[in-house]
C-alpha cells in the first residue's frame, strides 16, 4: 500500500486553448486533511475532477489510492460536487441508499439512520429532495459521499450555504472521518475553515500551484509585515509615518502593512511618540492575507489575463 | 452486474413510480380513443336543425313531389333523434344517411324565369341564413333524353358537403328515373326487383379450433381490419415514446444537475448506460403488459375475445424491446449533448418524423401489406417497429422469415445505435456549457 493517497505528478489540463492546469505536482498523504484553496477558475475544481478520472489529464499522471490512471470507477471513493448532484425528485433515503448500493454498500440502513441522526436530519428522510433548503441538501449530499465508508473523500466546496451551527457539526463529521481513518481532499473559500482544518494547504493560481504545505511553513514564507493598533483616543487618526502602507481602518483599530519589517521596534516607537497607544501587535500573516494577496488582480503577469482571472 | 441492476432498478421506478407516468398511460388511449368516440356521439347527439330552401321549379312538378318525400324524411328523423335509435342505415333504394339531424322545409320561389339578379338576391339571404338554400330544377330535367349541359344547381354555404344535396341528388334522379321508365311503358318496380344486388362478403380464412374441430367461415369485419393495424401501430408508438421521453428527461436532469459526476464516481459510463436503458425496457414492458391486460379485459367483457390476435403478442414484444432499445439509446445520446429540453427537442425533430413515418402511409400499408412500400418500411430501422406491427395486425400471413429478418436488421441497427450512443453519452454528459454543434456531437459518436 503506497503512502500517498494521491499523487500527481507533471500533470497538465488543457480545453481548446485554455490551460486549465499547468505541470501541477501533488501528494496527499494517507489519513491527512488537505485543503484546496484559491480564486474561482484557477483549476481547484479541474484538479478533483482529475483526481476522480472525471477529466483525463492531457500530460502526466493521476495516481489514486495506488492506482494509476484507468476509466474504472473505484468504489473506495466519496465525492461531494460543488453544489446539487442529487435526483430532486427522489427521497432522502432512497436517495441515500441509491448511492449506497451504487458503490457496493448493501446493508446500508443502520449507516445512514446514524448519519440522519447525527447530522439532525431524521426528519427529513422521507421528503423529497426538491422539498429541503440549501443547507439541508447540502447535508445529505454530505451523506451521500461518505455513506459507503470511503478511504478517500473528495468535497468541493462542502461548507457553502450553511449556517454556523451546521458548518460545525460537518466540519466535526469530517474530522472524525480522519480520525476512522479517511483522507479527506476539500476545497474551500472559507480560509478560516482551511485554517482551522486542515494539516496541509494547497493554492492553486492561474493553473499553477503557488502554496502546498502546513500552515506553519506557509506563513514562515511570508514576512510578519501586519501590524494591528489601537489608539486611546477614538477619534484620532493613524499619524503619517514612513514605512506604513495599505492602512485599513476596523472601529478602533487600524490595520497596516510594514514595508520594512526589520524597522517595527523603531515603528512602534515613533508611532508611541506621536499617538498614545493602547495595543500595537505584529502579526503573522492570515491565509486569508496570503490569498489575497496571491490574487490581487495587480498580481497578474499582464491586464489582459488580470480580467480573465476575475471573468473566470 | 449488481451496479446495472441498481441502476436499472432505480431507472424503472423513476419512470414507472410517477403521477406523471399514470396520467400518461390512462390519457394516451382516452385521447385516441376519444377523438373517434366524440364524433359518433355528436354525430347521434346533434340538435335538429330547420333548413328553410327555397326551390325554383321549372317543371311545375319536382317540388310537390319534394315536399311531399320531405315531410316522410322530416318525420323519420324527429322519431330517430327522440327514440335514439340510428338513422345511419342507407335504406334498399340507396337513399343516403340522415345523421345530422337535419329537417327540410322547401319552399317556392314564386317566379316563372329566374335572373341573375334573383340568384343574387336569394344568395344574399343564404348568407344572412334567412334561409339555407336556394335550389334551381330548369324545365330541361324532365327531357328525355337528357340534353348534354343540363343539372340541377343548388346553392349553399356549404354546398360541397350539404346533406341536403346529396338527399335531394337521389331524390331527384329516383323520381325522374320512375318517371322515364313509366314513359318506357316499363313499371319501375319490375326494374327494382331485377337490379336487385347480390353482396359479394368478404371472408375471414378458415382456421382449425385448439380442439381440432374446423371452426365455421366467419365474415370479416371491415372496421376491425382497418381499426386493429391501427390500433397495433399505435400502441408501439406510444409504448416507444413513453420509454424514450423519460429517457431524456432523466438524462437531462442528470447531466444538468451534475448527478452524473456523482454517478460516474461509482459506475462506469458502460454500466450506467446499460442499467438506464435496461430499466428503460423493463418500464416499456409495463407500458405493454398494462395495455394488453386492458385490451383483453374489455374484450372479455364484450365477448369478442376471441378476435384478439394474441399470437401476435409475442411478436409485439420482440419488436418493442429492440425498438425502444433503439429510440431510447438515441435519446440518450441527445439528452447527454444538450443542455436543455428545448435544444433536445430541436436536435429530435428529425428523430421523431422518421419514429413517425408509417403514421403517415399507414392505411397504405394496410391495404397492400405485402407491397414494396411495407417492405422497405419494414427494413429501415426507425420505421421498423411500428411498420411490422401494422403489418402482422392485418391478419395477412408475414412468412416467419421475413418477420426475423426484419428483426436482425433493427437489432443490428440497434447495436450500432448504441455503440455510438455510449461515446456521445461519455463526453456529452460531462460536457458543461456551450451546447455543442451536431456536427461535433456525431464527431465524439463516430471517433469516440
Amino acid at each position: 500500500m503506497s503512502e500517498q493517497a494521491i499523487e500527481l505528478r507533471g500533470v497538465t489540463k488543457r480545453f481548446g486553448q485554455h490551460v486549465a492546469v499547468q505541470q501541477l505536482d501533488l501528494s496527499v498523504p494517507r489519513g491527512s486533511i488537505y485543503g484546496f484553496i484559491g480564486p474561482n477558475g484557477s483549476g481547484k475544481t479541474t484538479t478533483l475532477r482529475m483526481i476522480l478520472r472525471i477529466f483525463r489529464p492531457d500530460e502526466g499522471q493521476v495516481v489514486v489510492l495506488g492506482r494509476p490512471q484507468g476509466s474504472v470507477a473505484d468504489d473506495r471513493l466519496g465525492y461531494l460536487p460543488e453544489e446539487r448532484g442529487l435526483y430532486k425528485r427522489m427521497k432522502v433515503r432512497d436517495l441515500l441508499t441509491y448511492y449506497a448500493r451504487l458503490k457496493g454498500f448493501y446493508r446500508c440502513r443502520r449507516e445512514i439512520d446514524d448519519w440522519l441522526e447525527r447530522l439532525d436530519a431524521v426528519g427529513w428522510a422521507d421528503k423529497k429532495i426538491d422539498a429541503l433548503s440549501k443547507g439541508m441538501a447540502q447535508k445529505v449530499q454530505f451523506i451521500a459521499a461518505v455513506i459507503a465508508r470511503p478511504e478517500l473523500v473528495i468535497l468541493d466546496e462542502p461548507f457553502s450555504g450553511l449556517d454556523p451551527v451546521n458548518m460545525e457539526a460537518l466540519r466535526d463529521a469530517v474530522l472524525d472521518l480522519r480520525r476512522g481513518g479517511a483522507t479527506v481532499v476539500f476545497s474551500t473559500h472559507d480560509m478560516t475553515m482551511a485554517e482551522r482544518m486542515c494539516d496541509t494547504i494547497f493554492m492553486i493560481f492561474r493553473g499553477h500551484k503557488v502554496l502546498d504545505g502546513s500552515l506553519d511553513t506557509i506563513q514562515a514564507q511570508y514576512p510578519a509585515d501586519r501590524v494591528r493598533v489601537q489608539l486611546s483616543d477614538p477619534l484620532a487618526e493613524l499619524p503619517p509615518l514612513e514605512g506604513v502602507a495599505d492602512v485599513q481602518r476596523h472601529g478602533r483599530c487600524f490595520e497596516f502593512r510594514m514595508t520594512n519589517p526589520e524597522r517595527g521596534q523603531q515603528l512602534l516607537q515613533q508611532m508611541a511618540a506621536a499617538r498614545p497607544l493602547t495595543y500595537f501587535e505584529v502579526v503573522k500573516p492570515s491565509l486569508h492575507d496570503i490569498f489575497v494577496r496571491i490574487a490581487r488582480p495587480e498580481n497578474g503577469t499582464g491586464s489582459d489575463s488580470a480580467r480573465e482571472t476575475r471573468l473566470n | 452486474m449488481q451496479k446495472i441492476w441498481t441502476i436499472a432498478k432505480r431507472e424503472y421506478r423513476a419512470m414507472v413510480g410517477t403521477k406523471a407516468f399514470l396520467l400518461s398511460v390512462i390519457m394516451m388511449p382516452v385521447l385516441m380513443l376519444g377523438s373517434l368516440l366524440a364524433m359518433s356521439i355528436f354525430q347521434n347527439v346533434s340538435d335538429v336543425k330547420e333548413r328553410r330552401i327555397v326551390v325554383f321549379d321549372g317543371t311545375g312538378e319536382i317540388l310537390p313531389h319534394l315536399q311531399t318525400a320531405a315531410v316522410v324524411r322530416n318525420e323519420a328523423v324527429r322519431r330517430a333523434v327522440t327514440s335514439d335509435e340510428s338513422t345511419n342505415q342507407a335504406d334498399a333504394g340507396g337513399m343516403p344517411s340522415m345523421s345530422r339531424g337535419e329537417l327540410f322545409l322547401f319552399e317556392d320561389a314564386g317566379l316563372d324565369e329566374i335572373s341573375d339578379a334573383d340568384r343574387l338576391r336569394f344568395s344574399q339571404a343564404v348568407r344572412d341564413e334567412s334561409i339555407y338554400a336556394f335550389v334551381e330544377f330548369p324545365r330541361a330535367v324532365l327531357d328525355f333524353p337528357l340534353p348534354d349541359d343540363v343539372k340541377v344547381r343548388f346553392y349553399s354555404q356549404d354546398s360541397s358537403f350539404a346533406e341536403a344535396r346529396s338527399w335531394l341528388t337521389w331524390l331527384v334522379n329516383d323520381y325522374v328515373r320512375n318517371r322515364r321508365l313509366q314513359s318506357m311503358g316499363i313499371n319501375p318496380q319490375d326494374v327494382q326487383q331485377a337490379s336487385a344486388p347480390i353482396p359479394v362478403a368478404g371472408m375471414g380464412l378458415v382456421e382449425r379450433s385448439a380442439s381440432g374441430e374446423i371452426l365455421a367461415p366467419r365474415e370479416k369485419d371491415r372496421m376491425a381490419d382497418i381499426v386493429l393495424p391501427l390500433i397495433a401501430m399505435m400502441l408501439m408508438f406510444m409504448v416507444i415514446f413513453m420509454a424514450a421521453q423519460p429517457m431524456l428527461e432523466s438524462v437531462l436532469e442528470e447531466k444538468s444537475l451534475r448527478i452524473a459526476e456523482v454517478l460516474l464516481g461509482s459506475a462506469s459510463p458502460f454500466q450506467l448506460m446499460a442499467g438506464k436503458l435496461l430499466g428503460t425496457v423493463g418500464g416499456s414492458l409495463t407500458v405493454f403488459l398494462i395495455y394488453l391486460a386492458g385490451g383483453i379485459f374489455v374484450l372479455q367483457r364484450r365477448g369478442m375475445l376471441d378476435q384478439f390476435p394474441l399470437e401476435m403478442a409475442p411478436w409485439f414484444v420482440a419488436y418493442q424491446v429492440v425498438g425502444v432499445l433503439f429510440f431510447a439509446a438515441i435519446f440518450m445520446a441527445v439528452g447527454a449533448s444538450v443542455s436543455q429540453l428545448k435544444e433536445a427537442q430541436s436536435l429530435l425533430l428529425p428523430v421523431w418524423m422518421l419514429m413517425m413515418l408509417p403514421m403517415f402511409v399507414w392505411i397504405m400499408i394496410v391495404q397492400d401489406p405485402k407491397g414494396t412500400l411495407a417492405m422497405v418500411f419494414s427494413y429501415f430501422p426507425p420505421s421498423a417497429a411500428t411498420t411490422m406491427v401494422l403489418r402482422l395486425a392485418t391478419g395477412v400471413n408475414i412468412p416467419v422469415w421475413e418477420r426475423i429478418l426484419a428483426l436482425v436488421v433493427l437489432a443490428l441497427a440497434t447495436l450500432a445505435v448504441i455503440a455510438i450512443a455510449a461515446r456521445i453519452f461519455r463526453v456529452g454528459i460531462l460536457w458543461q456549457g456551450k451546447t455543442p454543434r451536431v456536427s461535433e456531437i456525431l464527431r465524439w459518436g463516430f471517433r469516440g
